[in-house]
């Protein structure tokens, strides 16, 4: 066996794959060799804390494991049997907790800290320390979601990494140097990253912690609910914090293939939406003077009235937010009640792709990587951008253009559904990623073919159901709405039907519900319900107003899966996906998809300007404060070459110029912007025509 | 803005293997020897010309002595406290300058004129204590040379 070695840790003899490093050898042993710094996800060990000091035969000094692979016939021993490692681990921890605070009984660390933990396993009971430890101003706000205590801080730059080495956004640095080190921003500018909160799993320590879960729990009283973040179509694995029936954090429950353990700020932060002041918690009815709550039953009266008026003319605008459990309900009660079949659907999603399918973390070991997006990668599904770093870390080439030569082993990743599944069959890709806008508009496409068949009535829509709150904010939507004569809403916010509906019915969150979504791997996962809704569960009622139509709906999700999943994912079951759902295979590749029309790129004087969807935007980040620094609605995005010729450096403030109305947006250096262009976000205030002039 | 800064910094860029950040301490010294410290926006100058963040640049700038992250006076005196010289008696020649200048370390007297600092080791460790006046070594400084050395600054 040359491709493993054979070594000894602690008397007991192991074998592992050539390359394995001394931290994981010994795991592999049964033995824990104790770390701080040591993160494989952040990149090679920088042995900072020397916390995993072991002794090795041959070598004169205590070594730090966490820098070591395991070689053939080395014989190491860790603190278990080595007095001389024993000792240098206490002493490593002496010297961490001379400025430490110990200040644990109110540090929202303790209980789950590994300092506290390590120095209770390895570390001195008592201290030597007599004099005054060094105190800083804490906590200080390292940005309005995260809160830093420098005093805590033992420097095993796991945060500073993740921002160079994961993130890449490079704004959370060391300052200064040995003992006066501290970890901070630019002039104490809020850090902000699409990705910020990792850094607060990542901290060992009661550095840096979230100010929404600061002093809102103890490890002891909280419960952990699996499940899938429902707001963008990537489906990170997440684990939800509650506490007394209350969501009060989220963390990463790493699915290796999809996430890797990270989240994005919005799937992390935003669970607030969950107690927005105007959250729908019973039926509203329009009257005179807005909307009045409603009895549940003369709620599902005003509904099934409403849906026979409409007959089968009812057209349903779904969001893509919904589980595809609620999608078939509702597929079932029009398609199959009504004969309803008109559905505006956010996504419809080529079946030649799936034969393209892959893990999202094939995308690391990518040589060549084609992405064809309008908006940043980052903004629609936030991960894939960061397995894009990765792989362009391990020296993959990044086109953002089809070149003239012929691609070997290309991954695309494109936004465009249909010309993705043309352009993948053209260049035969390796695999292919399309982004869809929603998170689960592909569960919501499925539900509603295996709901039924039959087409849409040709007749103008004379009731309207739009279900879920972005589908109320799409001016498409709004526009098929007002031609109709009622508009029935399903959804969480008030505001969002306000002056749209006649009738809404309360929706819950994906934080509520049992359920499946299928993300942009075409991967079904399950959402688990992590607290109870401030309403009842959509299939509940669901089932009972399609009980009127002689429709028969389960009220639970894991029937209607089994409905669905019979009908359309081979009949797994909700069991078979579990906690960490596996990938279905690569279909066949199937017929010749016809190339698409080619889009002509007007030319004008000036920029052009081109409107994106930014990742922080929408009713649910909109329903949090916390978040709100996040927005990037007043920055205009600039290539490098463009804002030099016009002397403009990033952070800037710049004057857009459009058709003779001035605004004012601050720059933003874009190195992946075509020249020529410049990025505004849809939610940018202003009058701006499609082509600017931009001057600082 | 320094456009003449921009291109003497892509000079300095080319000469390095093309993603690292080599070029980053000679570019942060050209920017002080420009504006005599590294204001925030020098240090946005030198990111922009760099394509990295302006947090990088002030991670590097602050790891360093010899780079000035406060406005500077026309004179530098910087006081080596490291081993060899504090056997000397640096702290004493330290406070010293401070009391003539009537500015702590790291500060700058009232008048503008000289900026005083403690510096790590400056290889002078057989003739300590060294105190560097503007960038000259003064060999074997003791307390009592402070006075006619800030005179002379004078
Ligand atoms: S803040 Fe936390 S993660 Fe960052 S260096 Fe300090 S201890 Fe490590
Ligand atoms: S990347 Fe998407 S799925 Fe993952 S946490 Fe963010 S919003 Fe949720
Ligand atoms: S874990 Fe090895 S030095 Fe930090």
């Amino acid at each position: 066996m040359t491709d493993h070695v054979t070594l000894t840790i602690d008397e007991r003899t192991v074998t592992v794959p050539k390359g394995t490093g001394l931290v994981e050898t010994a795991q592999a042993a049964g033995i824990e060799i104790p770390v701080f710094c040591y993160e494989p996800r952040l990149g090679p060990p920088v042995g900072a804390c020397r916390m995993c000091l072991v002794e090795i035969e041959g070598m004169p000094k205590l070594q730090a494991g966490c820098t070591l692979t395991a070689q053939e016939g080395m014989v190491v021993r860790t603190a278990r049997t080595s007095p001389l490692a024993s000792e240098g681990q206490n002493s490593t921890l002496e010297f961490i907790l001379v400025n430490h605070p110990l200040d644990c009984p109110v540090c929202d660390k303790g209980g789950e800290c590994p300092l506290q933990d390590l120095t209770f396993r390895y570390g001195p009971g008592n201290t030597r320390m007599t004099f005054d430890k060094r105190t800083q101003e804490k906590p200080i706000p390292l940005s309005p979601t995260i809160a830093l205590d420098r005093e805590r801080c033992i420097l095993c730059y796991r945060c500073t990494r993740f921002s160079e080495s994961v993130s890449e956004d490079n704004d959370l640095v060391p300052l200064n140097r040995g003992a006066n080190t501290v970890i901070g921003t630019f002039e104490d500018q809020p850090y902000r990253s699409r990705f910020s909160g990792n850094v607060v799993e990542l901290c060992p320590v009661g550095a840096l912690t979230s100010t929404q879960y600061r002093f809102e729990a103890r490890p002891w009283d909280i419960q952990e609910s699996p499940s899938v973040c429902g707001l963008c179509p990537v489906g990170c694995n997440i684990s939800a914090t509650t506490r007394e029936g209350k969501v009060k954090r989220i963390q990463s429950r790493n699915h290796p293939q999809i996430d890797e353990g990270w989240l994005c700020d919005k799937g992390r932060f935003t669970y607030g939406h969950l107690t927005a002041a105007d959250r729908i918690k019973t039926p509203l009815l329009k009257g005179e003077a807005g909307f009045e709550p409603l009895e549940w039953d003369d709620a599902l009266d005003q509904a099934e009235t409403l849906l026979r008026a409409g007959g089968d003319t009812v057209v349903t605008a779904f969001s893509g937010t919904e589980s595809t459990e609620q999608a078939y309900a509702l597929g079932r009660l029009l398609r199959a009640g009504l004969g309803a079949n008109g559905a505006v659907l956010p996504e419809e999603i080529p079946t030649a792709l799936d034969a393209y399918r892959a893990p999202l973390s094939s995308i690391r070991d990518a040589t060549t990587i084609v992405i064809l997006t309008r908006d940043l990668v980052a903004d629609r599904a936030p991960i894939v951008d960061l397995w894009v770093k990765a792989a362009r870390r391990n020296g993959a080439t990044i086109l953002t253009e089809i070149p003239e030569e012929k691609l070997e082993d290309a991954v695309l990743i494109s936004d465009n559904a249909a010309h993705a599944a043309w352009l993948a069959q053209d260049i035969d890709a390796k695999s292919a990623f399309y982004l869809p806008r929603t998170p689960n508009g592909r569960g919501v496409a499925d539900a509603w073919s295996a709901a039924g068949d039959g087409e849409a009535s040709n007749e103008e829509p004379r009731v309207v159901i739009v279900s879920g709150d972005d589908a109320a904010a799409d001016p498409a939507v709004r526009a098929l709405a007002a031609g109709a004569d009622f508009v029935i809403g399903i959804g969480l916010f008030q505001e969002s039907f306000e002056g749209l509906a006649d009738l809404v019915l309360p929706a819950t969150s994906y934080l509520e519900r049992d359920g499946t979504t299928v993300n942009l791997e075409g991967r079904v996962q399950r959402q688990r319900r992590a607290v109870i809704a401030p309403c009842p569960d959509e299939l509940a009622w669901i089932s009972k107003l399609a009980e009127r139509f002689e429709v028969e709906v389960s009220p639970h999700a894991s029937l209607a899966f089994e409905e669905i999943s019979g009908r359309i994912y081979g009949g797994v079951s909700f069991a078979e996906i579990g906690e960490q759902a596996p990938l279905p295979p690569a279909a066949e590749k199937g017929a010749p998809v016809p190339a698409p029309k080619p889009v002509q790129v007007p030319v004008a004087d000036g920029l052009r300007v081109i409107r994106y969807r930014p990742l922080f935007s929408g009713p649910v980040v909109d329903r949090v404060p916390e978040v709100e620094f996040q927005k990037a609605d007043h920055e205009v995005g600039m290539n490098p070459a463009d804002a030099r010729e016009r002397g403009v450096i990033d952070g800037d403030m710049v004057t857009v110029n459009s058709r003779g109305n001035f605004h004012r947006f601050k720059a933003r250096i874009v190195r992946d912007l075509p020249a020529g262009t410049v990025r505004l976000s849809t939610y940018a205030e202003g009058d701006l025509t499609e082509f600017v002039a931009v001057r600082k | 803005m320094g456009v003449a800064l921009f291109e003497k910094i892509q000079e300095i860029r080319a000469i390095y293997p093309e993603g690292t950040q080599s070029a980053l301490l000679p570019a942060l010294r050209l920017a002080q020897e420009e504006y005599g410290w590294l204001s925030p926006d020098a240090l946005r100058e030198v990111a922009d010309a760099l394509d990295v963040t302006p947090a990088v640049c002030k991670s590097v700038a602050s790891f360093y002595d010899q780079f000035h992250l406060e406005p500077v006076g026309e004179h530098l005196v910087e006081v080596c406290t490291n081993v060899s010289c504090a056997l000397y008696g640096a702290q004493q020649v330290l406070e010293a300058f401070q009391d003539e200048l009537g500015c702590r370390a790291g500060e700058t007297s009232d008048d503008g004129k000289v900026t005083l600092s403690t510096i790590e080791c400056l290889g002078g460790c057989g003739w300590g204590t060294i105190v560097a006046v503007d960038h000259h070594y003064r060999t074997g400084v003791k307390p009592e040379d402070a006075a006619a050395i800030v005179k002379e600054l004078s």
